[in-house]
């Protein structure tokens, strides 16, 4: 009874969402009638987004029913009139919408079916019931839900070939990001030598040079001066570990991921349950996803140390068919994505997009943050 | 002599004063940043400034830009620009339009002390000291020119007159007389077809431009 309650109601939204499409059929024949005279074709990207808003709101309406989620791939709208417009009308989904809308002027009014099936439920199913028989009126009620969301899935979902345009969307973007990325590091590399080691080095010549000319007359400051010079060697080197490490991790080379995990582990301060059986077996990833995976986890540990005052941690990598998967957990307090933390959580993204994988992240107030990143990889 | 010098990096900063004093100099101003070159030299109007090229605030040709803007404020002001990296066309902007009293070194010679200080005394007294490695790349970066026809002895008193050297050093570092150096020289010049020079900073500008127009 409920749920035939439940199902009246998801047709009922339906029509009025059909409702709503019959507004909105009119103003885009206006639109389209008007973008023969030119004049309304400013309006059609406007027409296009407001097509969009309606669908996204029938997927959601249809996933609250099924369960299931219904993916979206429109391409961005956005930029000039002529960009914009370009997009609206090259973008497939625009096309597909348009279908699903044109269908649902249709069938969107099974709840028309549905209602007086209702005083039929209530006689019929009322007298089974004090028969003890099982209702036979009201399933069908649930089966028009049923019908209606399984056609609107169908035709709401995006084509393929929709699909393909958002995922070559994706990578230019991510692409992009990936090379502005890549000459940050470099420049940041550049500055850690030229004012760390390299300076040191000549800093130590000089030590040298001035060491050697008091060599006979004064070996009081010359002892002094080598023992400097030694000291800098010892800061140069030092220096030149930070610069090493932040390149390509050695223990990466040394132990592969598992084992710079778990030394990562033993070095956050927290007390961190390490789950890498999955790489045990000595298959290694990609070095590219090695080191983004090995970089997440470092700022995932430190964030988890330093800004959510956690005590335990959790770290596992799973090995997935086509990829590698980073699960890091922790019992902090959570609310990671307010601002003071941002650096962090937007280095850590930009890792994963790099790699063209997916960063989530779930961090509600009072905790716990849990940080799942998948890198696509080749085994 | 009295100098000004500019360098951001603390550590060798304080090197540079170290060594600077330790040969008798008096470093009368330290500028930090670009910005505070000019007005320490126009204050203090040193012998010889000596500057780093990559100075804050935009941490890019600070130095060089100061050094050029300097020289066109005090002429002659003898310049010595110390770097981390060799930047052919950087010397070349120094050396622009017959300048003398310039150097161009890295700073990894610093550490030579004598030889810092004796590059130093040449530009205070309005000779020039490129760095060899300038030297070297402007003799390496061309192909069918004259200087294929120098023998390899020829080449190497080439590349100590460009560095700004006189006879008597060059004589010394390769361990040869005076006499058999001019004659080198003389080989030199003929061989590139330069007018013959007397010996001195305009032999060198002569030879730095056959090597950059070459």
């Amino acid at each position: 009874m409920r749920k035939a309650a439940r199902a009246t109601v998801h047709l009922g939204l339906a029509a009025g969402l059909t409702f709503g499409s019959y507004l909105f059929i009119t103003m885009i024949l206006l639109a389209v009638a008007g973008a023969v005279v030119v004049v309304g074709l400013g309006v059609l990207p406007e027409t296009v987004l407001l097509m969009r808003r309606m669908a996204s709101a029938k997927r959601r309406q249809v996933a609250a029913w099924t369960g299931h989620e219904i993916p979206e791939a429109y391409l961005p709208i956005r930029g000039r009139l002529r960009e914009s417009l370009r997009v609206a009308t090259h973008d497939p989904c625009t096309y597909a919408d348009l279908r699903w809308m044109v269908a649902h002027y249709v069938y969107g009014w099974m709840v028309l079916l549905a209602l007086p099936l209702w005083p039929a439920a209530l006689l019929v199913d009322g007298v089974r019931h004090l028969l003890g028989r099982a209702p036979a009126v009201l399933p069908l009620i649930t089966r028009l839900a049923d019908t209606e969301a399984r056609w609107s899935t169908a035709l709401l979902k995006p084509p393929p070939k929709a699909r393909l345009a958002e995922r070559v969307q994706r990578l230019t973007t991510t692409r992009a990001d990936a090379i502005a990325a890549h000459g940050a590091e470099l420049r940041r590399i550049e500055r850690d030598l030229h004012d760390g080691t390299q300076a040191r080095l000549v800093a130590l010549s000089i030590r040298l040079g001035l060491a050697k000319r008091a060599y006979d007359r004064d070996p009081e400051t010359t002892r002094r001066l080598l023992d400097d010079a030694q000291d800098q060697v010892d800061q140069a080197l030092t220096e030149l570990r930070h610069v090493v490490r932040g390149i390509h991790p050695p223990i990466l080379t040394d132990r592969g991921l598992a084992g710079a995990v778990r030394a990562l582990a033993a070095s956050s301060g927290l007390d961190v349950t390490v789950d890498v059986a999955a790489l045990e077996d000595g298959t290694r990833p990609p070095a590219a996803v090695e080191s983004a995976a090995y970089f997440i986890v470092a700022e995932a540990l430190t964030n988890a140390a330093k800004h959510s005052d956690a005590d335990r941690a959790e770290v596992r990598l799973v090995k997935e068919a086509k990829a590698l998967r980073v699960v890091v957990r922790d019992d902090g307090r959570g609310g990671a994505e307010s601002p003071t933390t941002g650096s962090g959580l937007v280095g850590m993204r930009r890792r994963a997009a790099a790699l063209d994988g997916e960063f989530t992240m779930t961090s509600p107030e009072g905790g716990p943050t849990l940080i799942e990143v998948v890198l696509p990889c080749g085994w | 002599m009295r100098l000004v010098i500019a360098e951001d990096n603390a550590l060798l900063r304080e090197g540079l004063v170290m060594l600077l004093t330790s040969a008798g100099h008096e470093v009368v101003a330290v500028a930090g940043s670009g910005p505070e070159i000019l007005p320490a030299l126009l204050t203090h109007r040193p012998d010889a400034a000596v500057l780093d090229v990559r100075l804050p605030p935009g941490f890019r040709d600070e130095g060089l830009r100061a050094a050029l803007a300097a020289r066109e404020q005090l002429p002659g002001l003898p310049v010595l620009v110390l770097s981390q990296y060799v930047e052919q066309s950087y010397a070349g902007e120094l050396l622009g339009g017959g300048a003398s009293g310039v150097g161009y070194l890295l700073k990894d010679r610093v550490g030579r002390v004598d030889e810092f200080l004796d590059a130093l005394d040449r530009v205070a007294t309005g000779g020039t000291a490129l760095d060899p490695e300038v030297v070297t790349e402007l003799l390496t970066n061309r192909r069918d020119s004259p200087l294929d026809s120098l023998t390899p002895r020829e080449r190497e008193v080439l590349k100590l007159m460009a560095e700004g050297h006189d006879n008597t050093t060059i004589a010394s570092t390769l361990v040869v007389t005076e006499r058999s150096v001019s004659k080198h020289i003389g080989n030199v010049f003929l061989k590139l077809g330069l007018p013959p020079s007397d010996s001195g900073h305009r032999r060198v500008l002569a030879v730095l431009a056959y090597l950059n127009n070459a």
